[in-house]
Parts: C-alpha cells; structure tokens; sequence
C-alpha cells in the first residue's frame, strides 16, 4: 500500500470514531447544529475540488444541495415515504442533480468560453431554481418551502453518524482524487487551460464530470439534511448559500481540502451559535474577514497552521513521489502509413480579424519524412497559420486535413486526437508540477489518469525519451518545471508534445534563445524524427542557418500569402523575396 | 398596446442606467464588480435619507453620485488595487465587500423595507395612455446619460487615456498615461454611476438591504452581453428588458424575473462574443 492510502485509511478511520464518539458528549442544541454543519461541509468540499484545485469558481453549488433537498421533501410530502419511496428519492435527488450539472457544464464549459463567463453561470443557476421553486405554488411550497412531511425520526445520534459518516467518506475519496494523477490533470488545468487543451486533454469535458460528481453529491447532503430536518426551504438552493460556500473554501484555504472542511465546521457552529445573539454583527464580520483574508492572504488560513504544525514537528524526510520512464509500446507514430495523401493539406486557409486580413488563400501539402520551414517577416501570419492548423475554430475560411481527415470546426484536443502535436512559441509550462508530473500529463490522452491512485511510471515514445536523455531532463523528473533553466524547459516541451505521439509536428520557434549546442542537439532530433519515424514537421523559424541545415523546404509567408516556396538556396537567391523582405538578410545574421 | 411599449421602453432605460457603472468599471479595469449591487442600495438609502430629512428629492441623485464616488476611490486604492492581476479573487473580494455594506445598513436602518418619495409625482398623457411620469423620466435619463458617457470616453483627456487602456494598458503605460490613476478615477465613476441609478430607481421601488442583488444579476448579464460598449448596451437592454416585460406581461411575473439571466447565458453559450463584434 502506498504512503497516500495508508494516509488516507487512517485519516479516515480516525475521522470516523472521531464521529462515533461525538454525540455521546455532545448536547442536544450542538448536534443539532453540527448535524447541519456536518452535511454542509461536505458541499464545501466539492466546492474546493472544482474551485481549489480546477480553478472553476462556482456561486452555485447550493443549487445542487437545494435539489437533493426538494427531492427528498416534494416526494415525501405528495408521493409518498417509506423505504421504497426514500430510495426513489434518493434516486431521483441524484439524477436531477447529474442532469442539470451536465446540462450547466454543456453551458459554461465549451473550448473559449472565459472563467469569468462559466461563473455567471453558476451564478445563475441558483438564482434560476429559487425562481421556480417560488413560481411551483403549494406544490413547492413557494416561499416558505414544505416542512411536516414524514421522515425518518430516528435518534440524533443516528443522524450524526449518518452525517458525519457521510462527510469522512467523501472528504476521504476527495482527498485520494485530488492527489492522485487525475488530480495532477485538475491542477494543469486551473493552472494553464490551453496548454493542457493542447496536449489533448478533454477539458470542458473533464470540468463537465467533475461538475456533475461534484452536483450529486451536494445533492446526497441535501438530501440527507432535509430527511433529518424535515424541512425545506428555497433558501438552501439559494445564492446566499452558495457564497457562502466560497467564503468558507477561501478561510479555510483553497485546495487543501480539508481547510476549507474544518472551516466550514468551525464557522458555520458558530454563526448558529452567535446568529441568535448577535446576527447581522456575526455576518459583518465574517465579511470583512472574508475581504481581508481574499486580499493579504490568499491561500486562506490552513497554510497557516500547516507552517506551524511543520515548524513543532520534527524534520521528516519529504516524500517526493518519484516516478520512472519507460518506452511506450510502438504507436502510430512509428507506422508512418498514411496512405496516398499527405499527413496535412491545406486549402485556401483564411483568417480575418474584422476588416484585417491575417491569412490569404493558403494552400499547402506537408508530407510524411518532410521538415517543413516556414519563415517570414514578423506579422506574415506564421504563428496564425499554426494556430488554424490546431485549432478548428480559428479560421475564417478553407479547409485543413490531418492524415485525411477534415478537421472541420474541431477544438484543440480533438485535433490532437487526429495527430497534431503543436509547441508554443513562449514556453509555458505547469510551473507547480514536477518535470515526471507534465510527462504524465502529454501522456493522458494515450494512457489516461488513475483517479484515486498514482503511477510510477511514464512510458513515453522513443524519440521523447532520447530528448530526455541529451539534455539530462530523465535525471530530474523530480524537479518542478519553474526551476528549470529556459533551454531545458524548450526540450520538455518538446518531449511532451511527442509524448503524444503526433504524426504532424507543429513547431514555433523550437529554438528561440537556445545556445548553438543545444540548438544542434535538436537539430539532430528534428532531423531523426523525420527520418527515422516518419513525421512530418512544420517549423516557425527565424534562424536561416539552422532553417538550411535541417529543412527539406521553406514557404515565405508574406502578408497574409505564399510568397514563394522552395528549397533555402532558392529562396534566399530570389529577388522577389529580397524585394518583399529586406528585414531577411539581417535577421538571418542576428 | 402603447402602455406595453412604454413599459419595454422605460423598463430598458432603467436596465440601462443601473448597468453602465458595472460596464465602465468592466470595460476598463476588466474587473467584475459584485459591489455593485451594494452601490446600488447605498443610493437607495441615500435617496431615503434625502427623503427623510424632507429635502428637495432631486438632491438625492447628486449626492449619492458625489459620495459614490469618494467611497469608489477609497475602496479602489484599498481592496481592488492589490487584486488586479487575480481577477477571479477580485470577484470575491467585492462581493465580500458587498456583504460587509449591506449589514452595515441592516445594523443601521433594519432588515426591513423603507421608501423614498418621488421627484415627479403623477401621470402623464401619452397617446391618450395615462403613464408614471418618473418612469418616462428614466427615459430622458438614460438618453442624456447614453451621450454624456459617450462624450466622455471620445472628447475628453480622461476618455483617451481610458480608451488606450481599454486597447493596450501596457503599451499605454510605455506612453507615459498613469494608468494606476485612470483606473481609481473609473472605480469612482463606476461608483458613483451605480450610487446615482440606486437613487434614481428606488421612488420607483423601495429599499432593503438586499435591494441590489437582483439588479446585480440583471445588470451582469447585460453587460456581458454587451461587450464594452453604450450603444450595444442600449440595444441589449431594450431586447432583453423587453423580452422581461413580455414573459412577465402574457406569462408570469416570476418567469420574467429570471428571462433576462436564461436569455442571456444563452445568447453567450451560442455566440460568446455577446453583441459586441461578430
């Protein structure tokens, strides 16, 4: 068993006969109250999984919560209650939840839409049920909501187990989902959103599952408040809620998990303490300490105690989680058959922004075997034409194949799935995962993520590994991405856009402020990789000499349009590119 | 017929005149301002408290745009400042604020609804329709305001220095424009907009604590859709102000109370662009 579940199997015992011995010294008054709390936590932690760690921020969680509760409450009070019918409940508590998540996630998660766009969808969600529960007359209950129906009127101690168990499980499996390898994948995702696109990682549809597991069970604890409180109210679907759910994972600190559980605890048995005595008192300060905590500290206050805990503790040697590469089993990459036609065709390629005019009627076959150099002044079109290559909604206009298939109106990550691997003119990385972690990350279309356990392992294409080798990354798979030096970071780029095994290799400037060495040293893998393999690669280069020593043929973009094409002798030696492009004998001395 | 189209009409000038402090403050900080409901309600109390002291009403509007925009510079150089390169945390943080001004006013006046008198009071003749006065006003406020804040951002210093912000804010820097200076100055303005639109709506209403959180929402919606732009707000305004009073009108009133929120989210899911550019 690794360190990670042994942590997690005492953590969750611990938590559980914490919870089993509770309420025999707890008043009647508290565990009412925790009971609540305890149910309300478990919301808090979703909330921190999607917000935390996706970097999804939700004002509408409570609307899943509210769900489960009027399920629970509109069968019970007009159907009907008993075994049968509470498992019915239950049924339909967490089908109704899954339905309107994903149908939320359809809404706020398409490739482009902005963060702050998919916010004011969780924002509205809960503003939108609240509506209907009011317009749903006595079969709602309207604004006063239903409360009498029959329920379970089992012992408080019952409830509280039931509660509490509730919470440790799903904090428990939370815990074990955030740090295993699909957690990694939630992270590259808060962290840089197109990069992890790029890689072929199925974003908006991650977010979309995250979003509707995340739904049913908020959906579960408003289920299981209503059966215990026999009451439900339009106010537990609310927004008011669902703030404060974010108020309590940003106290508690965002993606720690258990931080914002135990504040939502804290915070929560408190305001219904105080809320008696004292009410808009207690919510002015939990304002202003929200305020204050958002602007000086915003990892929240667990950090906090986490220093502290480690500063009393001694020293324990940290666990890295150290990770092995492997040679993938032979993949597309090494059978470059694509049949008659070219890995990548383009037909009149356009763009426009507005009344600009970026790309012209682009045409061009790139094939297998072939490296493909594309110069041009800056503001040709290069890096567009790429990203209309990479991207299906970019261009305006035309048609680009991959290996024979029409890449119509698709987004990044299907793109890659046709084959097309693209690296990014500026490096940018995951800057908190380890060099081992990213590998892992190129390979998840291909190899996918455990969800509650972690690999030992990447098994990575031949020529990945090789570039893992010449510039000593397989060495340092430990180091996080941000402590590399800028030419080791252009050579896992490199290695994780093979490592999804691409048949068409988009570069942009592979070699931008490397030194001639490591310059030739990819040289060489470029030039192998067409080769030895069968790639077709299409570069963006400003370097001539290095553009001569490796490219089979060279396109002059020029404003928008093929200038001219040829092999770099010819092109060099054209009078109308020398015309077009004076700037190309100087940049290729500098 | 004509009462329905005077109600679409002034329903969108008020739309308009509630959401153009959020849309500057959008357009040029690129910052979501959930405040923006609590400023609305301080406009509210404001209006109430003009009323109360049995001044003038009309003074009401004045005075809450003047200390809207005081309080819009104080909380700019405190709150938002420190937060402009996390924008999803300057969300929260407003809204924060927005909790912490609305219990301030739930200590001070009560949780319960209070109300300020009208500058116009009774009806005027249209088309043989006997309509609100103070409503058709809104009318005239939102035009005048619609070319004001135009003028503003196209002839003045301040507005070419906003807009090469809006365009390219380093770039603007690299010109020499203090754009630490432009932004406090819009937080203001936004503030201040939003103060005056809750001193201008609440004769129509009443004022809670809670007033602004549906004006929020609404206001939201149409600016997003929007993009950063008077005239396409004035359009989204008017269709979607006037989709509200249809459903409310021949449906239900609490359907048209969420149409502008679904309408929207899905004019966004089907072209993210909203309004504003193709």
């Amino acid at each position: 068993m690794s360190y990670t579940h042994r942590a997690a199997l005492i953590g969750c015992l611990s938590g559980l006969a914490i919870i089993a011995v509770a309420p025999l010294f707890l008043d009647v008054y508290l565990t009412n109250i925790l009971i609540r709390t305890l149910f309300v936590a478990a919301v808090v932690m979703t909330v921190d999984i999607l917000w935390g760690y996706t970097g999804v921020l939700t004002f509408g969680q409570s609307a899943f919560f509210g769900i489960g509760a009027y399920a629970c409450g509109l069968i019970f009070t007009h159907y009907g209650f008993g075994p049968g019918w509470a498992l019915a409940a239950l049924a339909v508590a967490l089908g109704t939840a899954a339905i309107v998540a994903a149908a939320v996630g359809w809404l706020a998660f398409f490739h482009g839409s902005s963060p702050l766009y998919s916010s004011i969808i969780t924002l509205a969600l809960p503003i939108v049920l609240t509506q209907i529960i009011y317009s749903g007359g006595s079969f709602t209950g309207s604004s006063s909501g239903l409360s009498g129906f029959p329920t379970y009127y089992w012992d408080l101690k019952v409830w509280f187990w039931i509660a509490g168990g509730f919470l440790v499980l799903t904090t428990t499996a939370g815990w074990l989902l955030v740090r295993s390898d699909f957690g990694r994948v939630l992270i590259a995702i808060r962290e840089n959103e197109e990069r992890s696109a790029y890689l072929g990682i199925p974003v908006s549809r991650i977010k979309t599952m995250l979003m509707v597991f995340a739904g049913m069970v908020a959906s579960v604890a408003g289920f299981g408040y209503a059966a215990f409180s026999n009451v439900v109210a339009p106010e537990m679907a609310g927004f008011q809620l669902g703030t404060e759910l974010l108020i309590w994972t940003a106290l508690g600190g965002r993606a720690t998990l258990l931080g914002p559980v135990f504040a939502a605890i804290g915070i929560d048995t408190i305001s219904s303490w105080l809320s008696g005595a004292m009410p808009f008192v207690w919510k002015l300060l939990t304002g202003v300490a929200f305020v204050l905590v958002i602007v000086l500290l915003p990892r929240g206050l667990a950090p906090l105690i986490g220093a502290l805990w480690r500063k009393l503790r001694p020293k324990r040697v940290q666990k890295i989680h150290a990770i092995r590469l492997s040679p993938a089993p032979a993949g597309r990459m090494l059978h470059a058959s694509f049949g008659d036609a070219p890995p990548l065709c383009l037909s009149q390629v356009s763009r426009r922004y507005g009344s600009l005019q970026v790309l012209r009627d682009v045409n061009l076959d790139a094939h297998g075997t072939e490296l493909l150099g594309i110069i041009g002044p800056n503001g040709a079109g290069k890096t567009t034409l790429m990203r209309c290559i990479s991207d299906g909604n970019e261009r305006t206009g035309g048609a680009v194949r991959v290996n024979n298939v029409e890449i119509a109106r698709g987004s990044p990550q299907d793109i890659v799935g046709l084959g097309v691997g693209r690296s990014f003119q500026n490096t940018n990385l995951f800057d908190t995962l380890t060099v081992g972690e990213c590998l892992q990350l190129a390979r998840y279309r291909i190899d996918g993520a455990k969800l509650f356990d972690r690999r030992e392992t990447v098994s990575l294409p031949h020529p990945a590994l090789d570039i893992l080798k010449t510039t000593g990354l397989d060495k340092m798979l430990a180091e996080e991405t941000r402590n590399l030096s800028h030419g080791m970071k252009r050579g896992l780029e490199l290695a994780m856009v093979l490592a999804t095994e691409p048949s068409v290799l988009l570069l942009d400037e592979p070699t931008a402020g490397l030194t001639r060495p490591e310059r030739m040293a990819i040289g060489a893998v470029l030039t192998r990789l067409t080769q030895e393999f069968g790639l077709c690669i299409m570069l963006i280069e400003h370097d001539l000499d290095f553009v001569r020593a490796i490219c089979n043929r060279v396109v002059v973009l020029h404003q928008g349009a093929i200038l001219m094409e040829g092999t770099v002798e010819e092109v060099v030696a054209s009078d109308l590119v020398k015309a077009a492009y004076t700037g190309l004998q100087k940049e290729a001395v500098a | 017929m004509e009462a329905l189209a005077l109600d679409i009409l002034t329903t969108a000038a008020i739309l308009f005149v509630v959401s153009t402090g959020l849309m500057i403050i959008l357009g040029v900080m690129k910052l979501i301002n959930f405040a923006h409901g609590a400023f609305l309600t301080t406009g509210g109390y404001i209006a109430y408290l003009v009323g109360a002291a049995g001044l003038n009403p009309w003074l009401a509007v004045p005075a809450a745009a003047v200390l809207g925009f005081l309080a819009g510079l104080v909380i700019e150089r405190t709150i938002i400042r420190p937060l402009y390169h996390r924008p999803l945390d300057a969300i929260l943080a407003t809204w924060g604020l927005g909790i912490v001004i609305g219990q301030v006013f739930a200590l001070t006046f009560g949780r319960g609804v209070q109300f300020a008198p009208s500058p116009i009071l009774g009806t005027i003749d249209v088309f043989g329709n006997e309509y609100s006065g103070y409503r058709l006003a809104m009318l005239a406020v939102a035009i005048v305001l619609a070319v004001a804040l135009s003028a503003l951002l196209s002839f003045t210093r301040f507005g070419l220095n906003a807009r090469a912000v809006i365009a390219n804010e380093p770039l603007a820097r690299g010109l020499g424009i203090d754009s630490a200076n432009v932004r406090s100055i819009t937080f203001g303005l936004g503030a201040g907009l939003a103060c005056a639109a809750g001193a201008l709506i609440t004769p129509l209403l009443s004022v809670d604590p809670n007033m602004g959180l549906p004006w929020l929402v609404n206001s939201f919606m149409l600016v997003m859709i929007s993009g950063v732009s008077f005239p396409s707000l004035l359009v989204a305004s008017l269709l979607l102000g006037g989709s509200q009073v249809l459903v409310s009108t021949y449906i239900s009133p609490i359907l048209g109370g969420m149409t502008i929120v679904v309408l929207a989210a899905l004019i966004l899911r089907l072209k993210p662009k909203g309004f504003s550019r193709a």
